[in-house]
């Protein structure tokens, strides 16, 4: 009887390339990696000016059947504790109110991220040639679409299951008032999944991931712990499970690129680009939310930044490729600066923007300005006064009247946006690694906080031209545009955000912001 | 607290307030510098627990003495000069119950070096895998 051609193909490549007797996972692999494909046809979608090599490993060795099996007993150890023990010991409402805002945040950020991992490492499959490197990215594609499900997941718990389901329930609907949104968008969107493909691997798996998603979700998870959350540790240990293999997969495109001329042209350029790009967005936002975030302390936040982005990614990774030639990221001085400052820094307008965020923050306690000023000596003088102000004018109560955005618009202290990264930043009320700077381009004004976005945008100023707040809504009325960009709770008054987490306390509703007549304004129009 | 140099808290972390400062943000510091340790975290579970109880501080322990392990609440923290390797055959036998290197993996959490799997061991190392070292195949193992 005749067979298909598909058959035929089959029966001769399986003569060619006998099945092993056994069935050991990794020898399964070793025999599927001599089928390959035909990269004379092979098309990219998305080019890169880097030549990958067609010879790397795969490190972890991984086929179909053994990662399905593994993913789906992580899953099951995660939902099933979800579900059953922690729902029934009644532990979200165990957390600390702190830390559960904190939540809103950290878990809707990063499952952004994780929603644009999947089409950064489609791009990556696209781009590379070696088949195992091939098998490493598209493992990674089905991990990061387990991951958005998790960060949804933890989401829908704490909702269904915590103290204050606002904000964990339907985040993304203030994406164009609150101002952290567009700077996640740079770091989690932008930097993973536009331009040149290699470039974008050393954003998402080499800095994202080798570095910064230890402490974002290794390091999160004793924060956590510390303030009853047991939830996030189940969670977000499971998610990280999956990062050491691509962090093996961003080791693997520095292996692939290694024998390009191109790479020593290029390769500490876009290193360099990619460190700043992630660390001005991580470094702050993490920070806020580990330490003001929290009732209970780990540690200052410095010494995690310390420990997992200079010590062990900077000296492990970074540090043992210099002999070929990769250089330490020319920004690590200011990046230093930033971990030990900046967090601080975005607090203080963080707190003053309250009203635009999804999540509620309160002012340190006594308590804790004492542990700012022993972990940051200098921190009550340029700091803890200001919210000592802030709170003897009444800022939680919607009854006075004070808006501490207020306080930065009478002490002459104008806030801008940083054109590349989207940060806010306060030029003449800061410690960290933020100076103005303001160029203009086609008739715009363009404000920077620092060289190293300045250059980034010289190079490439057309992708940055994502509208800030203060140009979307200049001349606008604050309470107008909460209520535009549905910053309210279910009851269409009551604002998501509050200046406090006291369950006790008064919220703000539209009415309260309306009486203040807060208008938005561009500082840039003023220069 | 350990005195290890591959403590959680070993060398600047043990510092506080200025005198942290002070070193954080000395000139030597400015750059950084090649390490040949390497992090390993593990989740706990039942079978991470023993693995590191029994084999990495148990019967292994003299095979690695630069290995510090330290308690993270929901995550075991270890850090090592060289190389952490967790061989699942050994595993197995002491678990008595088949364990492969892929359900080691589930709790595998994170990793700081070059991790890659052979057989049934998985390994963390400074080696430039792929670089230095050429990462091998199982025929050639």
């Amino acid at each position: 009887m005749a067979i298909s051609t598909a058959t035929k193909a089959a029966t001769d490549a399986l003569a060619a390339n006998p099945a092993p007797v056994s069935v050991g996972a990794q020898e399964v692999h070793r025999w599927m990696q001599s089928f390959t494909w035909d990269f004379d046809k092979n098309r990219t979608k998305y080019s890169t000016k880097y030549k990958m090599a067609n010879d790397t490993k795969e490190q972890f060795k991984l086929i179909a059947k053994e990662y399905a099996r593994m993913e789906s007993v992580k899953d099951e150890r995660q939902f099933g504790s979800l579900q059953d023990v922690l729902t029934r010991v009644d532990a979200a409402n165990r957390v600390h109110p702190k830390w559960n805002e904190s939540m809103k945040v950290i878990s809707n950020f990063l499952e952004v991220g994780e929603y644009n991992a999947i089409a950064a490492t489609g791009m990556l499959w696209d781009s590379a040639t070696a088949p195992e490197q091939k098998n490493g990215y598209l493992g990674q594609v089905l991990d990061e679409i387990r991951h958005t499900n998790q960060c949804a997941y933890i989401n829908y718990y704490f909702a269904k299951q915590g103290q204050d389901a606002a904000g964990h329930n339907d985040a993304r609907r203030t994406r164009a008032i609150g101002p952290l949104w567009k700077g996640m968008k740079r770091v989690f969107s932008d930097g993973f999944i536009s331009g040149d493909a290699v470039e974008c691997s050393i954003n998402l798996q080499l800095v994202g991931e080798a570095c910064f998603t230890n402490p974002l979700i290794v390091a999160v998870t004793e924060w956590a712990s510390a303030n009853g959350d047991e939830m996030t540790p189940t969670v977000f240990l499971s998610i990280e499970t999956d990062e050491l293999r691509h962090m093996a997969n961003g080791y693997q495109t520095v292996v692939s690129i290694a024998n390009d001329e191109a790479a020593s042209k290029y390769l500490n350029t876009d290193l360099n680009n990619a460190f700043w790009t992630q660390q001005k967005y991580f470094t702050p936002v993490l920070g806020m939310m580990f330490e003001y975030g929290s009732h209970f302390k780990v540690e200052p936040w410095v010494k995690t930044w310390n420990r997992w982005v200079y010590e062990d990614w900077g000296g492990i990774w970074i540090g043992r490729l210099g002999k070929y030639g990769v250089e330490s990221p020319r920004s690590l001085r200011d990046a230093k600066k930033d971990a030990y400052w900046a967090h601080h820094d975005l607090f203080l307008i963080a707190y003053a923007l309250w009203p635009t965020g999804f999540f509620r923050l309160s002012l340190p306690t006594q308590e804790e300005a004492e542990w700012y000023e022993a972990n940051y000596p200098g921190w009550y003088d340029m700091y803890g006064k200001v919210y000592d102000e802030w709170r003897a004018r009444g800022c939680e109560d919607p009854s006075s009247g004070f808006l501490p955005i207020q306080w930065f618009i009478e002490n002459n202290h104008p806030i801008y946006i940083d054109r590349v990264s989207q940060v806010p930043f306060c030029p003449s009320y800061c410690k960290g690694e933020s100076t103005l700077r303001v160029l203009e381009f086609n008739g715009k004004k363009h404000s920077f906080s620092d060289q190293w976005g300045e250059r980034m945008w010289l190079s490439e100023p057309e992708r940055y031209e994502c509208q800030n707040i203060f140009e979307q809504y200049e001349g606008r009325e604050l309470s107008e545009v909460i209520a535009e960009g549905f910053g309210v709770r279910s009851d269409g008054k009551t604002l998501i955000s509050q200046p406090h987490t006291n369950k006790d306390g008064k919220l703000w509703t539209l009415d309260d912001i309306k009486r203040i007549n807060c208008v938005f304004s561009d500082p840039l129009k003023a220069l | 607290m350990s005195k290890s140099s591959n403590a959680y808290n070993a060398g600047i972390m043990q510092k506080t307030g200025k005198a942290f400062a002070d070193e954080y943000f000395a000139e030597d510091n400015q750059v950084v510098h090649e390490s040949h340790e390497v992090v390993l975290v593990l989740k706990k579970s039942d079978e991470l627990n023993t693995v590191v109880e029994e084999i990495l501080q148990g019967s292994h322990k003299a095979d690695n003495p630069t290995l510090v392990v330290e308690d993270r609440a929901g995550f075991w923290w270890l850090k090592a000069t060289g190389k952490i390797e967790i061989d699942c055959i050994e595993v197995s036998e002491l678990l008595g119950k088949h364990y492969s290197v892929y359900d080691l993996l589930v709790d595998v959490s994170s990793t700081i070096g070059r991790a890659y799997t052979l057989g049934e061991t998985f390994t963390i190392t400074s080696e430039l895998m792929g670089l230095d070292v050429k990462l091998k195949d199982l025929a050639a193992a």
